[in-house]
């Protein structure tokens, strides 16, 4: 036997440094052999399907297209990042590997993090990918505002939580189908668990897909006159971020009996987890909707986000200006044209409004899952005065096309700023009546004779006949000459008003 | 080594087709049997009657419109993703090699497990008020599996239950969409459609005699060992 000198062996790299560099390097392994990586096409596909082109149908509001992606993202990415999650948890299992890969170096929850970790890591990139997208779109289109990032934030705290879960199960139960399985639970789970909320004040509002009062729906006027509440969001952020740690903690725990330190940590990591989330339940119990439309959760509230934006309105050039918030601005040119008629009657008349104003909304919860949604304020308000009006969208509804907000326009916000300048409404004298009738009807507004006054709680009025003689005194006052009629209502609108002037008066 | 004696082989030992050893009576079910138990037949069918408990169960909840629409067509995805992973074969090149019967073992084991679906989760909703009712079930489960059984020959046995679940999406948003304008009319996706439509039950069908063509001639793309 022969004893050969070797050379003194090189200084060993610091044992932490080493670490580091090995479970970078499974990583990077990980990141390279996900099947994440093949589900990407599909969930962005799907994404592009079901939330892009959804959101690009929509009015360029950012609070609208912010909604609209946090939920539809998620019911996109669930299928695939949790069937993915459950695969590749599986997946020693699987391929029959676990006894080989037990006795590696790499303890087993250190090789579960980095599988998990890389599943994770390729649908955040997808997601990222497509929130960068809508909002790339939308902030070309917008007017006003700026990108809402709570909801964005929700959707990218949902896909670890979800991962894990779907990871976790993977690891528990090892087969083909617990994938299909668990990525059709979590969409059940998902896209069903709404159908349990009820009213402002339920649990179930956790829920990531949930964006405020679940029964208005994306809701164009919230998130405009006043800041959009990041309440709901931080709860769900809270609720996810601590879903995570529960599960990742647990799915250490059984691996603790071989790496002794690991039992405690993991053990306080999965009960803060526990604690968050259901803190975070507890606090989504206690949210109220706030009468600007959205979910306000006392313990998370900021009182600043109550006071309302301030913003330069767009106005129109009419006889009256039209004046939206900015954030309307594609609104107002369909706006004003569908007034134009009525406010060409009444310009320069005394009590005419001096400009038409667009008014924020106040939300009233309901019975169970009712909400009424009302303009705040009065009608007729301010010295000149300020008439103020709703854009038909913002009481809440099916999406209108440019075309059918421009004739509910014209039905609802024209007889109701002819009614406030004649005085017409319950109360009315005849000939105030008439003389609205006539107003409305040489303005071309729809059943103008027949249509009674609107009033606050029927802004669109109801099919009520005038009296005869009303209707034909209206169609007397109509077929005069527009500066004849001018001419007399300036001279006599005041009388009018105060109820002075008979159905014989008239011309 | 000299090539002599190869040259001697008598003509008689090359097989002969028609002198073929009579098969055994049993032999073509024990293959039956075998193919659908490396399939893991038995497990889809369990998968299967779960789906089809599971509708029935939730049948009996309360539902508003969106989740009466959308309830089924979650258990039909659930079946049909049940049906497509079955494609995954264990045993890979050399059962593709040695196996004359394979096209058609997959071809039988596809259609029997559609057929099984169809007729679970269609009792599931006998006596209920179960959207769309059995017409819908069978357009709606045999265009997914057909979906799935493409994806199998894609991405492989094991991830094609992504045709299903990804198509579940495409179809969940279809149903939204009758009452959120604009909606979805194409008869692509078939779930949006009345049960009568023949448009989408001939893209249905479409899906999936192709689905199924594939997966019998080619199978699906899998490496062995899983």
């Amino acid at each position: 036997m022969t004893v050969v000198r070797a050379p003194a062996a090189s200084r060993p790299m610091p044992a932490q440094r080493g670490q580091l560099r090995a479970g970078a390097r499974l990583l990077r392994l990980e990141l390279c052999h996900n099947a994440m990586l093949w589900m990407l096409p599909v969930a962005a596909g799907l994404f592009w399907f079901t939330t892009y082109r959804k959101a690009m149908a929509m009015p360029p509001l950012w609070n609208l297209r912010a909604s609209t992606m946090q939920s539809g993202a998620l019911l996109a990415f669930v299928c695939p990042v949790a069937g993915a999650a459950a695969w590749m948890g599986s997946r020693e299992a699987r391929r029959h590997t676990a006894d080989l890969v037990t006795i590696t170096a790499r303890p087993r929850w250190a090789r579960q993090f980095a599988t998990w970790a890389a599943t994770t890591f390729w649908a955040t990139v997808g997601y990222l990918g497509c929130v960068a997208a809508l909002y790339g779109v939308t902030a070309q289109q917008a007017h006003w505002g700026g990108p809402l990032w709570w909801p964005a934030a929700v959707g990218a705290a949902s896909l670890p939580a979800l991962s894990a879960a779907a990871f976790a199960a993977g690891t528990l139960v090892p087969s083909r189908f617990t994938a299909p399985v668990v990525a059709i639970v979590a969409f059940f789970a998902l896209a069903l668990s709404t159908q349990l909320i009820d009213g402002s004040q339920s649990s179930w509002q956790i829920s990531p897909v949930v964006t405020g009062p679940w029964d208005v729906g994306p809701d164009p006027g919230v998130g405009t006159f006043y800041r959009y509440l990041p309440d709901l969001s931080i709860a769900q952020v809270m609720f996810l971020s601590g879903l995570t740690l529960a599960v990742l903690g647990a799915l250490a725990l059984p691996n603790g009996r071989g790496v002794p330190w690991l039992r405690r940590p993991a053990a306080v990591i999965a009960t803060a987890g526990l604690l968050a989330a259901g803190t975070a339940v507890a606090l989504a119990r206690t949210g109220k909707l706030d009468a600007h439309g959205m979910i306000a959760i006392p313990a998370l509230h900021d009182a600043a986000n109550d006071r309302p934006l301030s913003y330069p309105p767009v106005c129109s050039h009419t006889a009256i200006p039209v004046c939206l918030n900015p954030a309307y601005t594609s609104y107002l040119p369909p706006t004003a044209a569908a007034l134009t008629p009525v406010l060409d009657e009444i310009a320069s008349l005394p009590g005419a409004p001096a400009r038409i104003s667009q008014a924020a909304a106040v939300y009233r919860q309901g019975r169970g899952t009712s909400v009424s949604i009302s303009m705040a304020g009065p009608l007729l308000s301010g010295t000149p005065p300020v008439f103020h009006m709703l854009l038909p969208f913002q009481l809440a509804g099916p999406a209108m096309t440019t075309g059918e907000v421009a004739a509910a326009v014209r039905s609802t916000a024209g007889p109701a700023i002819v009614a406030s300048v004649v005085g017409d409404g319950p109360g009315a004298t005849p000939a105030q009546r008439a003389v609205a009738a006539a107003l409305r009807t040489s303005a071309g507004l729809p059943e103008a004779v027949l249509r009674s006054a609107p009033t606050r709680q029927r802004p669109s009025g109801a099919i009520v006949p005038l009296p005869v003689p009303a209707q034909a005194a209206a169609r007397r006052f109509a077929a005069l000459p527009a500066s004849v009629r001018h001419a007399w209502l300036v001279r006599h609108l005041a009388a009018l008003r105060s109820g002075r002037i008979t159905l014989a008066q008239l011309p | 080594m000299t090539a002599g004696p190869a040259h001697n082989v008598p003509a008689t030992a090359a097989p002969d087709r028609r002198a073929r050893p009579a098969r055994p009576p049993r032999a073509g079910t024990r293959l039956l049997r075998l193919h659908a138990a490396s399939r893991r037949v038995p497990a889809a069918i369990a998968a299967i009657a779960a789906c089809a408990i599971g509708l029935r169960i939730a049948l009996l909840g309360h539902w508003d419109t969106y989740g009466a629409l959308q309830l089924p067509l979650v258990f039909e995805a659930g079946a049909a993703a049940a049906i497509t992973v079955t494609t995954a074969s264990p045993i890979g090149e050399p059962e593709r090699v040695t196996g004359r019967w394979l096209p058609f073992l997959r071809l039988v084991t596809a259609l029997a497990l559609t057929a099984a679906a169809a007729g679970a989760l269609a009792a599931a909703g006998t006596g209920a008020q179960m959207a769309g009712g059995p017409l819908d079930v069978l357009r709606n489960l045999a265009g997914m599996t057909g979906f799935g059984l493409l994806c199998a020959a894609v991405l492989g046995g094991g991830l094609a239950w992504a045709g299903p679940l990804g198509y579940l999406v495409a179809g969940a948003y279809g149903l939204y969409t009758q009452w959120h304008r604009p909606a979805l009319t194409t008869p692509w996706i078939w779930p949006a459609r009345p049960p009568h439509d023949l448009g989408a039950a001939v893209c249905a069908a479409l899906v999936f005699s192709v689905g199924i063509a594939v997966i019998s001639v080619r199978g699906a793309h899998d490496p062995a060992g899983e």
